[in-house]
């Protein structure tokens, strides 16, 4: 059998249609609650000062160099055991290969959803970061080459090719190919490092670190630096907020955003009916390739899907901009709304993931014992461990994951018509502009909902 | 936003998440021994081979194959010993709710799925 998913069983229920009905009526009655609250609001740059607390309290930690070397620990632990368990754990079963709960369940599923949670914890974990501080300490390195201004076109590519892995290879389930990648992008990832400078090659060819940058904006973690660097003051402020302050502009960065919504989309697109059904009507085409037409036509699928995103986004954006009636820089203005989509992505993402991440990261346990298949017996008293249902029942889980998508759509309509008070000139005008943007974020809630909703189809091989 | 407005939107908020609640978990049915008999052809189909049950059903699934070899039952990790022109069976409570696979085990072969419903 082919798994859907990149690894690993999901036990989800489609929620009820007249969940998704309610869900469905919440959303469209609180946008007009919204829209019918916010008019005649501020413009101007006061538009997007939003409020923040300091706390001091967090200061000597956010200073203290511990949480980056626990972090660095972990995340260089975490890295090993991807590879050593990868490439020479259980490889006929990855059901019994930590390699894969740990890439796909704890870092891919769980990371990011923490990361929206809490800040971006990707900046303590990062394995090849902390890899080249250590390395720094040692001996001194200096940049060779200069790194061209390139954007961030060789994270959003490093960030397609992995989600292909995880969505059209159908090879995300080979726990060998997951510690041999895993290992070739290390090497990259040092080298570039290493080359072209650790942060020039981070933020702009290292995928993971351009998308948890995103992720972090979304936390509720802010922290300003003095001018020698040094963190200066710690805040806690509402999440989603920080996804306002100023980012670099770019059709880079667009398509960067597109992508982290289409990738997720797509990932739940693939368990419904009409997926099956653009698959079976394309047979005539893929079939006759092989083994490589499974990968085709996902592959098709996802590049698609993101195109669609992209143009519907952009067409969406031409109108705000029209209505909004000012001279403004076309790529700006679009680069600064695509991040105000960012939060239905995060919570759609935690709707989608939350059974698989609560039931899938309990089955790491009882490998523990047992880590690489040999016959061990490390941790007996592991072995027998069976996975806690407690918190995946449905009515808990569609409950969550009802309020979580009312609640990312209404911090985006929020984000998004502060990001219009900014732009355009009178209140008039920037609540105008609103309501395509409003339109758009109800459709993208709409589809989110109604993939939860779908009934989940299973190919078999 | 000013104070008044976020407690508008806040309220809209709590009335929401209460009637969801309300919506959710009023609506629960369950608890009734539930019977399902399925047939297996070839280890490859399962007939029929959706089955339906509620959160806290007692369910008896009766087992019937046309070949030998194990059955799994995904979740509840239920293994039915199959043996050729004979019927297995097995009792236990559905306490779990979701959608749970029905696999042939030797091939990994999906034979169909039992959806457990609030």
């Amino acid at each position: 059998m082919i798994l859907l998913h990149g690894f690993g069983q999901r036990y989800d229920l489609p929620i009820s249609l007249a969940l998704y009905l309610y869900a469905a009526a919440g959303v469209v009655v609180i946008s007009f609650v919204l829209v019918y609250l916010f008019a005649g609001d501020q413009v101007g740059a006061k538009a997007i000062h939003y409020s923040r607390r300091p706390v001091p309290a967090l200061l000597p930690i956010a200073r203290s160099r511990w949480p980056r070397i626990v972090g660095g620990i972990i995340g260089i632990a975490g890295l090993l055991a991807i590879v050593i368990t990868g490439l020479f754990g259980s490889n006929n079963h990855p059901e019994l290969n930590p390699a894969e709960y740990l890439t796909w369940v704890y870092f891919w599923a769980g990371l990011v959803i923490l990361s929206g949670l809490v800040g971006n914890l990707w900046y303590l974990v990062n394995p090849w970061a902390a890899i080249y501080d250590a390395v720094s300490k040692l001996v001194h390195v200096k940049p060779i080459w200069k790194l061209p201004n390139v954007g961030v076109w060789p994270a959003t590519a490093a960030y397609f090719a992995f989600a292909c892995l995880e969505l059209t290879t159908g090879m995300a389930n080979r726990p060998w190919l997951v510690g041999v990648l895993a290992l070739v992008y290390s090497v990259v990832t040092l080298a570039g490092m290493f080359l072209f400078g650790r942060d020039e090659w981070l933020e702009h060819c290292e995928g993971f670190t351009v998308l948890f940058n995103i992720i972090g904006r979304f936390g509720p973690v802010e922290t300003e630096r003095d001018e020698a660097g040094r963190i200066s003051t710690v805040y806690l402020r509402p999440w989603g907020v920080g996804l306002l302050q100023p980012s670099p502009a770019g059709w880079d960065r667009v398509v960067f955003v597109i992508l982290m919504l289409s990738t997720l989309a797509f990932d739940g697109i693939l368990y419904t009916r009409p997926w099956s059904d653009f698959n079976l009507a394309l047979e005539p085409i893929w079939l006759p390739m092989g083994a490589f037409g499974f990968f085709f036509v996902r592959t098709l699928g996802l590049v698609l899907l993101t195109v669609t995103f992209l143009l519907v986004f952009i067409t969406f954006m031409e109108l705000v901009i029209f209505l909004g009636k000012r001279n403004v820089d076309v790529k700006a203005t679009i680069s600064a709304f695509a991040l105000t989509l960012v939060p239905i992505a995060l919570v759609y993402n935690a709707a989608h993931n939350y059974t698989y991440l609560v039931l899938q990261s309990q089955a790491l346990i009882p490998l523990l014992n047992d880590p690489l298949a040999k016959g061990w017996h490390l941790l007996p008293a592991l072995a027998a461990f069976k996975p806690n249902f407690a918190l995946a029942q449905a009515s808990t889980v569609w409950y969550a994951q009802v309020v979580l998508i009312v609640l990312g759509h209404v911090i985006a309509v929020y984000l998004a018509h502060l990001r219009a008070g900014e732009r355009f000139r009178t209140a008039q005008r920037a609540l105008l502009s609103q309501y395509p943007m409003l339109l758009l974020m109800v459709m993208y809630t709409m589809t989110s909902l109604w993939i939860l909703a779908q009934p989940i189809t299973r190919e078999a091989g | 936003m000013s104070r008044n407005r976020i407690a508008v939107v806040a309220g809209v908020l709590v009335l929401f998440v209460i009637v969801g609640g309300i919506l959710i978990y009023a609506s629960r049915s369950g608890g009734k021994p539930v019977t399902l008999n399925v047939t297996v052809i070839g280890g490859k189909t399962m007939n029929p081979p959706d089955l339906a049950a509620h959160q806290n059903d007692t369910v008896t699934v009766n087992v019937t194959s046309d070949t030998d070899g194990e059955v799994h039952l995904h979740g509840y990790d239920l293994i039915f010993n199959a043996k050729k022109g004979q019927t297995v069976s097995k009792t236990f409570k559905a306490d779990k709710s979701g959608s749970y696979p029905i696999e042939w085990e030797s091939t990994s072969t999906e034979l169909g799925q039992l959806v457990v419903s609030p």
